[in-house]
């Protein structure tokens, strides 16, 4: 075990490994000492929720008269990133445990790197269409390393554990291994919940070297994450609340009613054939930002072909549907809800993963019991699914069990109209024209049009087709941006730029993830924040995030970005989103407006 | 035989509920429809017997499982010039379902009775189904027990008398399947629709 070699090749190492491809690994080099440590050990789950009155902010106006307000200014309140890498305080988990196997902390680390990621193969440049998407589809659903067990070298070399697991200590589910198989783990899980929990205290984290900890008590189900990947205790957090509620979506709330009559009760033949729904929901922690957003993404439509999606869902809301949504993979293309009920981002994330990452629902039309944990845990809902093609589908939520029919019905009424007013047209347009790229960003405030054919992609006469040569700093968009995300905070929506490069790998996106993940969780962190503005600069980027009570924008750009420029960029970035907000987003969805 | 697909079938579009799918269609001796729902445990191949029935397919890689319930329907014509249509539902196997299967079952003209002919489990597992619906189904229900998987004889683990011997035992029809092959699948189903009562108007 040599400490020497983790604690000098810098806390980044985990993301160095052979990589055949060596324009981006340049990029990956870049982002290795990628270090925005937190305070971890706060138990919070603050939202900004705008409640601080400052610099003047109320009377902001929203749309524009003057836009001054709205502008991010160089003289705000900035907290800049300590660039320094952090050192390791002590050794591996493996090392620790007195194993035998592990030669040092590095060398656990690329070799579990793979399963972290899954994903090995690296982009090459060029391929601008699709990127986004491609991580959901390059990876293989399902559970891997079914074989090993607690006393595997390569199980204890994973990245990153989830397990959940009854209050007696009987396993219910690992990302890793055979659960039946990990009795004694989950054991030891359970003893250290319990030993602490009689001391009448409870266990939230837990540090080991690299690695953490992190315990969520649901009643009789526990879940613990243990983690090297350095990501915030809060987000780790956030991840097992999502299982669990991934959990009670598919069996409800009520299943605690099972512990109560028999405390050894055995959770597993319950979730028969769920590993898929889990593992993808796992999956989407490194490339779906809507898992710590609580935020959902829609599809960009024009304006009017959203409105025909919402008006014939609205129609059959009408007639007893609680709730009607129509989601293409991941984003939404139209939803509407019974009067006064309400989805919450999360029901939408977890749902879409159930349907998503459940092949049977590709095969026929089906009708099934679902729950939604945010808007009621104890109840099933019924949920009509069809896929209108490949990854277009509609969701029909009721709390008739007897709505089969009805919903079918309902379903052949709003296939007839989206085929009739070329909705599914549109939405295939979308899919392949992708969202907003940073390198569209206009550059002038120019005047606006009425609406423009895609995203404001119609450039200025005065721009020529072949752009660049001057303002750009390296490659992106202008004055280096790379991407950005954009959270809006009264409609629950978010809108992310489209990977372009230099960030082209899986493994650079899901690092930028990572990065804005932190940022996240430190702004929204009640011991500092809530903060307004925040700029971070280190060797591999700049990172820039500014929060307000409309919105929150979070920014990568160029390690040489001027920061003047990057704030004005942003302002840009505002103004842009602003622009085409009626394609962006879906306005005036009441199920959330509470 | 086949003529039919589980596309979006207008027709059946006026009915309200799970439970009143044979009371919805005109009476008519000639084209009958049916009701059927699939059961058994959970990977005995009651989703292939169906898409290989419905669509023709096997796909032998896919490890799908079902979620609730999916509905297909399938028309086939008999030699004596009727049509049934059967609307499927093929339920999930697993445990967390179970208790919501009345819910597929219920009002159901036709069920089949899927084991696995190498899964002792399995064939326990139909005979809990058919004592099931023996208690809260139709009492005028056509019930067939299958022993799918037959392709698999070298595995057997359930003889074929045992099966014969429970239907006969509860009135069942009885066959042996292969989805794979497509062994009996078309006669599964053409042996129930023979099986149907008939209206006796006309």
């Amino acid at each position: 075990m040599s400490l020497d070699s983790s604690s000098s090749s810098s806390s980044g190492d985990e993301y160095i490994e052979e990589n055949p491809n060596s324009n981006p690994k340049m990029v990956d080099e870049r982002f290795e000492v990628l270090t925005l440590t937190e305070p971890v050990e706060l138990e919070s789950n603050h939202r900004g929720d705008g409640s601080e009155i400052e610099n003047g902010s109320l009377n902001r106006e929203r749309n524009g008269g003057d836009e001054d307000d709205d502008r991010l200014r160089v003289e705000n309140q900035e907290i800049f990133g300590d660039a320094g890498p952090s050192s390791p305080s002590s050794s591996g988990y493996a090392g620790e445990r007195g194993s035998s196997s592990a030669t040092s902390a590095s060398r656990i680390d690329e070799a579990s790197e793979i399963d972290d990621n899954e994903i090995r193969e690296v982009r090459n440049d060029g391929s601008l269409e699709g990127i986004s998407d491609s991580q959901a589809s390059s990876w293989v659903p399902g559970k891997r390393h079914i074989d090993e067990d607690d006393a595997s070298i390569s199980w204890r070399k994973r990245k990153k554990h989830f397990f959940i697991l009854s209050n007696s200590g009987k396993p219910i589910y690992s990302r890793y291994g055979d659960e039946h198989k990990l009795a004694g783990f989950s054991a030891t899980l359970q003893a250290i919940i319990s030993f602490v929990e009689n001391g009448g205290d409870r266990v939230k984290l837990v540090k080991a070297g690299k690695h953490q900890v992190v315990f969520l008590v649901k009643g009789p189900i526990y879940l613990v994450c243990i983690s090297c990947t350095e990501e915030p205790f809060e987000s780790l957090k956030g991840q097992l609340e999502l299982i669990y509620g991934q959990m009670i979506l598919i069996l409800t709330k009520s299943i605690n009613r099972c512990f109560e009559k028999n405390p050894k009760f055995d959770m597993t033949p319950l979730l028969g054939g769920t590993d898929v729904v889990f593992s993808s929901l796992i999956h989407s922690f490194s490339w779906n930002p809507a898992t710590f957003l609580h935020a959902y993404t829609c599809l960009p439509l024009a304006y009017a072909t959203r409105q025909a999606a919402g008006a014939i869902l609205q129609d059959v809301a009408d007639s007893g549907v609680l709730f009607a949504i129509l989601m293409c993979k991941h984003k939404v293309i139209s939803l509407v809800g019974a009067q006064k009920a309400s989805l919450h981002p999360d029901d939408m994330l977890l749902l879409s993963n159930f349907v998503m990452s459940s092949e049977s629902f590709r095969t026929s039309e089906s009708f099934s019991p679902i729950c939604l944990p945010r808007y009621n845990p104890m109840a099933f809902l019924y949920a009509y699914v069809h896929f209108l093609d490949v990854d277009t589908y509609l969701m029909l939520l009721t709390t008739s069990s007897d709505a089969f029919y009805h919903l079918k019905d309902c379903r052949i009424r709003i296939e007839m109209v989206l085929l009739k007013s070329n909705v599914l047209s549109e939405v295939q347009r979308s899919m392949i024209d992708g969202g907003m790229r940073v390198e569209d960003l206009p550059i002038d405030p120019l005047p606006r049009f009425g609406s423009s054919p895609h995203l404001g992609q119609q450039r200025p006469p005065t721009d020529s087709p072949e752009r660049p040569t001057e303002p750009f700093i390296g490659i992106g968009g202008p004055a280096g941006l790379w991407h950005f995300i954009y959270r809006s905070i009264y409609l629950d929506q978010y809108v992310s730029s489209e990977f372009s490069p230099p960030l082209n790998s899986p493994r650079q996106q899901k690092r930028l993830y990572r990065a804005y993940q932190r940022l996240f969780a430190s702004m929204h962190d009640k011991g500092i924040g809530p903060h307004k503005t925040q700029f971070r600069r280190d060797e591999n980027c700049v990172l820039l995030c500014w929060v307000t009570q409309d919105f929150e924008l979070y920014a990568a750009f160029d390690p040489l970005a001027d920061k003047a420029l990057a704030i004005k960029t942003c302002n840009r970035v505002c103004q842009w989103v602003k622009d085409v907000e009626n394609e962006i987003f879906l306005q005036g969805a009441s199920p959330f407006s509470w | 035989m086949g003529c039919s697909s589980s596309l979006p079938d207008r027709s059946a579009g006026r009915l309200s509920g799970l439970n009143n799918a044979e009371n919805s269609g005109v009476p008519d001796a000639k084209n009958l429809r049916v009701k059927l729902v699939l059961l058994g445990d959970s990977g005995v191949g009651k989703s292939c017997i169906v898409l290989r029935f419905v669509r023709g397919q096997f796909d032998p890689t896919s490890k799908v499982v079902t979620v609730g319930a999916s509905f297909l329907s399938q028309t086939i014509a008999l030699q004596d010039s009727t049509t049934v249509k059967f609307e499927i539902w093929d339920t999930a196997g697993q445990e967390r379902y179970a208790a919501l299967a009345p819910l597929y079952y219920r009002g159901a003209g036709v069920a089949v009775i899927v084991y696995d002919i190498t899964s002792p489990e399995s064939f326990t597992k139909a005979q809990y189904w058919v004592k099931e619906l023996q208690k809260h189904g139709s009492p005028d229900i056509v019930m067939a027990l299958v022993g799918n998987k037959a392709d698999l004889h070298e595995n057997r683990e359930v003889p074929v008398q045992d099966g014969i011997d429970y239907a006969e035992k509860n009135g069942m029809f009885f066959i042996e399947t292969s989805a794979k092959t497509a062994d009996n699948i078309n006669q599964l189903f053409e042996e129930i629709a023979k099986r149907l009562p008939r209206p006796s108007s006309s």
